[in-house]
């Protein structure tokens, strides 16, 4: 391991390895990214992979479009051997509540806006796309063909690989330990396999974020909430599009190689760093599910897991520099949504932390928006 | 349906069974669960005489032991819960259970794995061709179903499963080939070899299946001889007209539960495999989760009932049920006895491991 780098990276979650990544094409190669486990190990690996741009705020949506365009082309761009099965069957949104319907209409309109190809459908519509779907007090859906999901794991990997080839270096199963501040100014971070001399230092961790935070003493407004997720039987492709609904609060999509991945949000989970899992989960989601998506009531599920959202009181992440600690930057707090806005978040820190010109700018996603009161909050988060 | 109990049992096999008997016995309120339909785990083909001493239930065959163990635990009010499959053990400590697709919990202040161990398969060309089966399928088949699967046999394997099934399959009506056995001697009791050299059936030792033949099952196998690198020795092949296939290579603990539940594991290959840790009263890494049985090491049955009777007094003992003073005096006893079964040349080595093992258990 190196004994000193220009910037350390804490995490090696598609977040840490996009930020990764960005910094050496842009040129800065002395890199070091930390991962106390194995790369995608956090919630990047255990997350729902769905990658939708339908969203409530100017700045989801244009970090989700922008986002999209660089998946499209991402197997390209990282020189990737393999595929990140990338699938665009498009995210179906179900709305079931007369106020559903209004915001998605509203949402609607900011999204075609902004070149998003977004339509609100009648329940027959919605059926045709998905003819399995029970329409029975479903009011209109929401639906972007151009929405869709890819695998995590092979995401993380690709900008793994592409930073390691520019000579990044990756360090798993190194975990930090602390970061030692001296003079209002990062000198060291501090691993169980040793110390690296550093002035800069990317708070990727996820889940573990606030922990991160506590090291250079700073109370980050983020705390972390499991959510569970399960997987049947593999069959034949029959659901084209990722089918989610806020009034249920599920989201299910059929994966290339036949499996179908489902989770849902608990407003009874108790904020923390749990990741066990229940078998109320499986009895409440399986109930849903049978209900509006009725044959999949007939596969087994094979599988269960959870993993970490890190939720800001806005649900929105923060992506910034500390203002107290000059060289301390974090990509934390992506409330359920940090896969799917990864490629562009990556490529606007590395610009942030190199001072160059932002291809977007994201100063309403600081860390102060919540002392001053500026909250963006999202309507739109299983 | 929740239900609630003190002592929760997966798998009614021998040391399920007993776990459940000396949980009751103190005064527990019992729920044993099995995915099969019949209990008794794999006694009720067990149709040849134990032997040891007379404590180990010696001179009895499998499945009269077996009809004493339920005939015991039911007189002592254990509930015996068949077709149910334990798919998982969630916080509280909960089992979560399926039977006859309705899927029931059941809280319980202690759990006892006594799950057992599966059969392990070996891949070589033609192996899935129907004829090829587990020597413990052959031995079901014929005693518990009264098929008999094959007239013209090949065992694979000379440890005690490949020689006892051997045995019965002669006396079932078919005609045992030959045993083959990889390593330099046979693994088994001599007194069980003995029986089938007796019988006239060949036992090769250094030698092992290559292939089978067959259109739409077994028809012929081929075997060969093992040079000191365990490879086969070029012309050494020697093809037998056989229509089944027997393997008789090992078992393989199934502490899949215990894996989910993130218990210590540790790798012991003389007892299976990867085997969860457990201390001297058979208690895991997970506090008020034990094991028992093959699960906890691949052995026999006369071992994983003593060892399904220590977890079921350490359970009894740790709820209270019994004063700290007899439960010790109880377990010692208990103790003394499968040492004595781990003892001697076929002993001593599951001594040696288990020893290992119950080491890392204690680490807590």
């Amino acid at each position: 391991m190196k004994k000193q780098a220009e910037v350390v990276i804490i995490g090696g979650g598609v977040v840490g390895c996009a930020v990764a990544y960005n910094l050496a094409s842009m040129g800065c190669k002395d890199v070091v990214l930390l991962e106390k486990n194995y790369l995608s190990s956090g919630a990047t690996g255990r997350c729902g992979a769905g990658i939708r741009q339908q969203w409530g705020t100017e700045m989801n949506c244009k970090l989700a479009k922008a986002s999209m365009e660089m998946f499209e082309n991402l197997e390209q761009i990282l020189a990737y051997e393999g595929e990140i099965e990338l699938k665009q069957g498009g995210y179906l949104i179900l709305a079931y509540k007369e106020q559903e319907v209004k915001q998605f209409q509203k949402n609607i309109e900011l999204q075609n806006s902004l070149g998003i190809e977004s339509e609100l459908l009648t329940p027959e519509e919605a059926k045709e796309i998905v003819p399995h779907l029970n329409t029975k007090g479903l009011l209109a859906a929401s639906y972007c063909a151009r929405d869709g999901h890819a695998n995590p794991f092979e995401v993380t990997r690709a900008y793994a690989q592409a930073a390691q080839s520019l000579g990044v270096e990756i360090n798993t199963f190194t975990e930090c330990k602390d970061i030692i501040i001296e003079k209002g100014k990062i000198t060291e971070v501090v691993t169980d396999k040793g110390s690296i001399k550093t002035k800069t230092v990317i708070n990727a961790a996820g889940g573990y974020s606030d922990l991160i935070g506590d090291m250079v003493g700073l109370k980050l407004p983020v705390y972390s909430e499991r959510h569970q997720i399960m997987v049947t039987e593999p069959v034949n492709s029959f659901q084209t599009p990722m089918v989610i609904s806020f009034y249920y609060n599920f989201y299910c999509q059929q994966v290339p190689h036949g499996s179908f991945i489902m989770g849902q949000g608990d407003p009874n989970e108790p904020k923390g760093h749990n990741i066990g899992h229940s078998w109320q989960f499986l009895q409440e989601l399986s109930k849903k599910i049978n209900h509006v998506l009725p044959p999949l009531g007939q596969l087994r599920i094979v599988r269960q897991w959870s993993g970490l959202y890190n939720i800001t009181p806005d649900a929105q992440p923060i992506i910034c520099q500390a203002e107290e600690i000059p060289g301390f930057y974090m990509a934390i707090g992506f409330s359920g949504h940090g896969f799917m806005i990864a490629p562009m978040t990556g490529k606007v820190l590395a610009e942030m932390i190199l001072g160059k010109n932002l291809s977007m700018p994201l100063d309403k996603l600081d860390l102060g928006r919540f002392d001053r009161g500026e909250l963006i909050p999202e309507p739109s988060v299983v | 349906m929740a239900k609630e109990v003190d002592i929760a049992v997966v798998g009614a096999g021998p040391a399920g069974l007993m776990a459940a008997i000396e949980g009751a016995r103190a005064g527990a309120k019992v729920l044993v669960v099995d995915e099969n339909s019949s209990p008794g785990g794999q006694l009720f083909k067990q149709i040849h005489k134990f032997f040891g001493s007379r404590e180990h239930r010696a001179g009895i065959r499998g499945f009269s032991i077996g009809e004493e163990l339920l005939d015991e635990a039911q007189k002592l009010g254990v509930e015996i819960s068949l077709d149910t499959i334990c798919w998982g053990i969630f916080p509280g400590p909960e089992l979560a259970l399926l039977r006859n697709d309705t899927d029931f919990t059941c809280r319980a202040e202690r759990i006892i794995i006594a799950t057992g161990a599966s059969e392990n398969a070996l891949a070589f060309p033609g192996w899935t061709l129907p004829g090829v089966m587990g020597a413990g399928a052959a031995q079901t088949m014929i005693n518990v179903h009264r098929v008999l699967p094959g007239q013209k046999v090949l065992m694979v394997g000379s440890g005690n499963v490949g020689l006892i099934v051997t045995y019965q399959l002669l006396q079932a009506g078919a005609r045992v080939a030959m045993i083959v056995e990889a390593m330099l001697e046979i693994g088994g009791y001599g007194v069980h070899a003995g029986k089938i050299r007796r019988a006239g059936v060949p036992i090769r030792t250094r030698h092992t299946i290559i292939s089978c033949q067959g259109e739409n099952s077994v028809t012929s196998a081929t075997i060969g001889r093992l040079d000191e690198k365990g490879q086969v020795i070029s012309g050494s092949e020697e093809t037998l007209d056989v229509d089944m296939v027997c393997l008789a290579v090992g078992l393989t603990p199934m502490a899949e539960l215990l894996f989910t539940l993130k218990a210590d594991f540790k790798y012991v290959p003389a007892l299976g495999g990867q085997l969860p840790c457990h201390d001297e009263d058979m208690e895991t890494s997970i506090e008020g989760i034990y094991v028992a049985g093959d699960v906890a090491g691949v052995e026999e049955a006369s071992t994983a009932m003593e060892e399904g009777c220590l977890a079921g007094l350490a359970c009894a003992e740790s709820l209270g049920l019994l004063d700290s003073l007899q439960a010790g005096a109880e377990k010692q006893k208990v103790k003394k006895r499968l040492q004595a079964l781990r003892s001697g040349p076929f002993g001593e080595h599951r001594q040696d491991a288990k020893e290992i093992l119950t080491r890392e258990g204690l680490i807590k």
